[in-house]
C-alpha cells in the first residue's frame, strides 16, 4: 500500500508546525465575525446602518489603516515595528513646524523624508548591527515621542490650509485619507501576492537562514520594508495633523497596539511567514466596526479598549484550540 | 520471547488509522529488561506511530499494552510516564538555557524543607551521570553543549526518573562517529541497568553492534522479526522495500564525462581544511568523504560562497571563481543543499511549491511581478519525476511531507533553478532507504541527462559506493586520498579515512 500522507512517520514535522505557534485564524471565520457584528449593531442601532456612519468607520481606520499594510509585511517577515506612532506624531510635528516658517509643499516633503529616514535607521539596526527589531523600535519608539515634545517645544502648532488630507472628500464624497488607505490596502494586496519582494518576505519569514541560501537578499529586503513602514508612518502623521488641523506631541499615543491588534486578528503569525494583507484589514473593520456600535450604543468609551483587547485574545485562544483539535483528530 | 507475562512491554494486535487510512494492521512488540530492540522500516512504514502508541501520545483502535504484565484499557502519555517509559527525541526536548544539572532535575526538583535543595539536585545528577559512564560539567550550559551530550543530558534525567524503558528516535541521525561511539557505550551501561531499549534506525550497521533483536515494519504489518546478531543486511533491506536487493554495488552506468565545471585548487580555510585539489566535470559525480569534523563540509560551503575568506584558486566554467556569498554562487549557477534540512533547508510554514520555486523566482518573474502559477507548475512536474509521495497539492505546507519527500523537494529546487552544479552535504541524512534510491538513482540521472557536475559530501561510505564516479577522502581537514570507479571500496575508503 503506497501511503499519501506520509507525515506520521516524522515527529520532527508536526513538532516544528506545533512550535511555530498560532497559525492563521480562517479568513472566513473572520469576515463572517464582521457581518455578525455589521448584523447585531444594525439592529441595536438605529444609526448604524447609514452611509454617513460607514464612512465614519472608515475615516477612523484609515490612519491605522495606512500604518497596518507596512506592518503586515514586516509582521510576515518576523519583523515588528513599534515606533509606527511616535514616528507618525513626529512627522506631523515637522510638518508643523516647517508649514509655519516655509510652503506647504516643502513641509510635506521634509515629514516624509523625515518617515524614511526613521525607516533606514530601524532597517539598519535590525539588519546591519541585527539587533531584535521589537527592542530597536521600541527603542525609536520613546525617541521620536521625546523629539515630537523638543522640536515642538511641547506645544500644540495649529496648521491652517491643510484640510486636503483629512477633511476633503474630493471623490465619492470619501475623505482623501479613505482614499490614500484603500490604494495602500490595494497595492498592498498586489505586492504580496504577485511581486518577487513581497514573496520573498513570506520566505524571509519563515526562514531566513534558509532563504539567505537560496538567494533572497535579506537585508535589502527587510530594510525596504522599514522604509515603507517609515513613509507610510509619514502619510499618517500628515493625515493625522490634517484631520485635527493641528500638530500635538502626543498625536496617535498607544496607535502603534491597535495597529498591531488588527494585524494579529487578521491572522499574521508573530513567527513570521504567515499573513495577509486582506487578513488585516478584515481585522482592522473588525475594530472600527466594533468602536463605533460601542460609541452609538454610548458605551463608556473606555470599555472599548477592553472589548479590543477581549476580542483579540479570544480570536487568538480558538484559532489554538482549533489547531490543537485538528492535531488531535490527524 | 513473546508471550511472557514478565515482558516489559507486551503490545499485540495493535491496529490504528489517521483519517480513514489504517497504518498499522495488527502489530505486535515485545521487549523485555535489558534488551535493546532495533525498530527498522522505511519512512510511512509505521515505526513511530507504533512507539508513540506505546509512549501513550496516542491511543490504538485495536490491541492491547501491558506494562511489566500489567494490562491497561486506558493508555495515556501520564500512565506511560508513570510505567517508565520515556521517549528521546530527535530533535531535543531540553531547556538549552537552563544548566546540565538543572536539566537532569527537571519534572523532580529535589527539595528539602520546601525548598528546593541544590545539594540533592546536583547529587541525582551526579549519580545518573555516573550510571551512563559519562562526564559532564554539571554548571554548563546545556545549549553550548555540543548535540550528543545534549542527547546524554536527556537520556540522565529519563534514568534519574526510573525509566524503565527508553524509545531512541533515529539518535545517532546528527551525532559525529565519535558521539556515536559515546551513545553506544551509554546504551551499552542502560543495558546493564536492566533498562529497556526500543532503538529506531536508518542505519543498518547499527542493528548489529547494538541491537539484541531487530524488527521490521513494512506498510503497517511486521516484515521480520530476527536475532540482530545472525540477520544479514541483505535480509534486513529486502524485509524493509519488499524484495531483494543487492544493497550497495557501484552505480552500473559509465558517465562521459563533458567539459570541467568546477577545479579548486589548494584551496585552503584556516583552522578547518588545507590543500585541498579537485575537479568535477559535466556529468559527474564526485563526493568528499570524511568523518564528521574532517573538513569536506566546509569545503563544499566554500564552493557555495559561505566562506570567502579561503584562499587558493577556484575555477568555475573555466573562469576565476570567488564566491562571496550564496546569491553570488547562485549567480553562477550553483546550487546547495545544506545537512541541516529543518533549520537552514526547508520553509516549513510555507507550500511546497514555493519551497522548490524560489530559486527560479528571477527566471519566472517580469520586473518584479511574480505568479505561483508557474513554481505550482513546476512542483507537479517534480513530483512525478522524482517520485515525491505527497497530496499532489502544491500548496500543501513542506511541514507534512516525510523528511525523504522535503529531501526531494529540495533537490528539485536547483533542477528547476538550473544548476550547473550541485553542491549537496550529506543530501541522505536523516532519510529512509527507499528515498536513498530515488535520491541516488536521481542524481546520476541528472548528472548524465542534463550534464550537470554534482559534488556531495558525506560520512556514509556506502553513499560513496552507491553514488559517486569520484571520491575524494579527507581526513582532519587533509585531502588523504582519490579513487575513482571501481577502486571506491568500503576497504580503501575506510583505510585512507583512519
Amino acid at each position: 500500500m503506497a501511503k499519501t500522507i506520509t507525515d506520521d512517520d516524522k515527529v520532527g514535522a508536526t513538532d516544528l508546525q506545533q512550535r511555530k505557534g498560532r497559525s492563521v485564524p480562517e479568513l472566513a471565520a473572520l469576515l463572517l465575525f464582521l457581518v455578525g457584528l455589521i448584523i447585531y449593531f444594525s439592529f441595536a442601532s438605529e444609526y448604524f446602518l447609514d452611509v454617513e456612519n460607514g464612512i465614519n468607520i472608515l475615516t477612523a481606520l484609515s490612519v491605522a489603516g495606512i500604518l497596518a499594510v507596512p506592518g503586515t509585511m514586516l509582521l510576515i517577515a518576523g519583523q515588528v515595528d513599534l515606533s509606527i506612532a511616535s514616528a507618525a506624531a513626529f512627522a506631523g510635528t515637522i510638518l508643523g513646524v516647517y508649514a509655519a516658517k516655509t510652503s506647504m509643499g516643502l513641509s510635506i516633503t521634509a515629514a516624509l523624508f523625515v518617515g524614511v529616514i526613521v525607516g533606514l535607521i530601524n532597517g539598519f539596526f535590525v539588519t546591519k548591527v541585527q539587533v531584535n527589531s521589537l527592542i530597536t523600535t521600541l527603542g525609536t519608539l520613546a525617541i521620536l515621542r521625546g523629539l515630537c515634545y523638543i522640536v515642538g517645544g511641547g506645544q500644540t502648532i495649529m496648521v491652517d490650509d491643510f484640510t486636503f488630507l483629512g477633511l476633503d472628500r474630493p471623490f465619492l464624497n470619501l475623505p482623501t485619507s479613505v482614499v490614500v488607505f484603500t490604494v495602500i490596502a490595494v497595492v498592498g494586496i498586489f505586492v504580496m501576492k504577485y511581486t518577487t519582494f513581497g514573496r520573498s518576505l513570506y520566505v524571509i519569514g519563515a526562514n531566513p537562514a534558509a532563504s539567505r541560501l537560496v538567494g533572497i537578499r535579506n537585508s535589502r529586503v527587510i530594510v525596504i520594508s522599514f522604509v515603507l513602514s517609515g513613509l507610510a508612518t509619514a502619510l499618517a502623521g500628515l493625515v493625522l495633523t490634517s484631520q485635527l488641523s493641528a500638530a500635538a506631541p502626543m498625536a496617535a499615543t498607544g496607535l502603534e497596539l491597535s495597529v498591531i491588534t488588527a494585524i494579529v486578528l487578521g491572522g499574521a503569525s508573530l513567527n513570521g511567514g504567515r499573513g495577509t494583507v486582506s487578513g488585516t484589514i478584515i481585522g482592522l473593520m473588525i475594530i472600527g466596526v466594533l468602536n463605533n456600535g460601542l460609541v452609538l450604543l454610548n458605551v463608556n468609551t473606555f470599555w472599548q479598549d477592553v472589548a479590543r483587547g477581549t476580542l483579540l485574545i479570544i480570536a487568538v485562544s480558538f484559532d489554538q484550540f482549533r489547531e490543537r483539535w485538528a492535531a488531535k483528530r490527524k | 520471547m513473546p508471550d511472557n507475562d514478565m515482558d516489559l512491554i507486551s503490545a499485540s494486535g495493535i491496529r490504528k488509522s489517521f483519517g480513514g487510512v489504517e497504518v498499522l494492521h495488527g502489530v505486535d512488540l515485545y521487549l523485555a529488561s535489558g534488551e535493546v530492540l532495533a525498530l527498522l522500516g522505511e519512512n510511512g512504514a509505521g515505526k513511530s506511530t507504533l512507539v508513540k502508541i506505546i509512549a501513550g501520545d496516542y491511543t490504538p483502535d485495536h490491541g492491547t499494552i501491558a506494562i511489566s504484565g500489567a494490562q491497561y484499557s486506558k493508555f495515556d502519555p501520564i500512565i506511560a510516564r508513570d510505567a517508565g517509559i520515556r521517549m528521546i527525541f530527535q530533535e531535543l526536548s531540553d531547556a538549552p538555557t537552563l544548566t546540565v544539572a538543572e536539566n537532569i532535575a527537571m519534572g523532580g526538583w529535589e527539595s528539602s524543607g520546601g525548598f528546593i535543595s541544590w545539594k540533592k539536585i546536583r547529587a541525582r545528577a551526579i549519580r545518573a551521570l555516573e550510571l551512563l559512564g559519562v562526564d559532564l560539567d554539571l554548571e554548563r550550559r546545556v545549549g553550548s553543549l555540543r548535540i550528543g551530550e545534549r542527547q546524554i543530558v536527556e537520556i540522565a534525567r529519563a534514568l534519574s526518573e526510573k525509566a524503565k524503558v527508553l524509545i531512541f528516535d533515529e539518535p545517532t541521525a546528527a551525532l559525529s562517529s565519535a558521539e556515536t561511539e559515546r551513545l553506544f557505550s551509554v546504551v551499552r551501561n542502560l543495558r546493564v541497568q536492566n533498562v529497556g531499549m526500543v532503538y529506531i534506525t536508518h542505519r543498518l550497521d547499527e542493528v548489529a553492534r547494538i541491537a539484541d533483536r531487530v524488527q521490521v515494519l513494512r506498510d503497517g504489518d511486521l516484515a521480520l522479526l530476527a536475532d540482530a546478531k545472525k540477520v544479514s543486511r541483505a535480509e534486513l533491506v529486502s524485509a524493509m522495500i519488499g524484495h531483494d536487493a543487492s544493497d550497495v554495488s557501484h552505480p552500473t552506468d559509465r558517465p562521459t564525462l563533458g567539459e570541467k565545471i568546477l577545479h579548486a585548487t589548494n584551496i585552503t580555510l584556516d583552522e578547518t581544511y588545507e590543500n585541498v585539489d579537485f575537479e568535477v566535470r559535466a556529468g559527474e559525480v564526485v563526493a568528499l568523504y570524511g568523518k564528521v569534523g574532517s573538513g569536506t563540509a566546509e569545503v563544499a560551503e566554500t564552493i557555495f560562497g559561505l566562506h570567502p575568506e579561503f584562499t587558493g584558486s577556484i575555477e568555475l566554467n573555466s573562469r576565476k571563481y570567488a564566491p562571496k556569498d550564496p546569491i553570488s554562487a547562485i549567480t553562477d549557477s550553483v546550487g546547495f543543499l545544506p545537512a541541516d534540512r529543518q533549520r537552514l533547508g526547508a520553509f516549513m510554514v510555507r507550500p511546497v511549491a514555493e519551497n522548490l520555486g524560489v530559486p527560479s523566482w528571477p527566471r519566472y518573474s517580469k520586473s518584479g511581478v511574480l505568479t505561483v502559477k508557474p513554481e505550482e507548475q513546476a512542483y507537479m512536474t517534480w513530483t512525478d519525476r522524482l517520485k515525491i509521495k505527497s497530496r499532489k497539492d502544491p500548496r500543501q505546507k513542506i511541514a507534512t511531507l516525510s523528511g525523504g519527500n522535503q529531501q526531494k523537494v529540495l533537490l528539485a529546487r536547483w533542477f528547476e533553478g538550473n544548476s550547473r552544479l550541485l553542491v549537496l552535504i550529506e543530501p541522505t541524512r536523516g532519510v529512509d532507504v527507499g528515498a536513498r534510491r530515488d535520491i541516488y538513482e536521481t542524481l546520476r540521472k541528472s548528472a548524465k541527462e542534463h550534464k550537470i557536475a554534482i559534488l556531495i559530501t558525506t560520512s556514509d561510505h556506502e553513499e560513496v559506493i552507491q553514488v559517486a564516479d569520484c571520491a575524494i577522502v579527507m581526513a582532519k581537514g587533509k585531502q588523504v586520498g582519490v579513487f575513482k570507479g571501481n577502486q571506491i571500496t568500503i576497504e580503501s575508503l575506510i583505510s585512507a579515512a583512519s
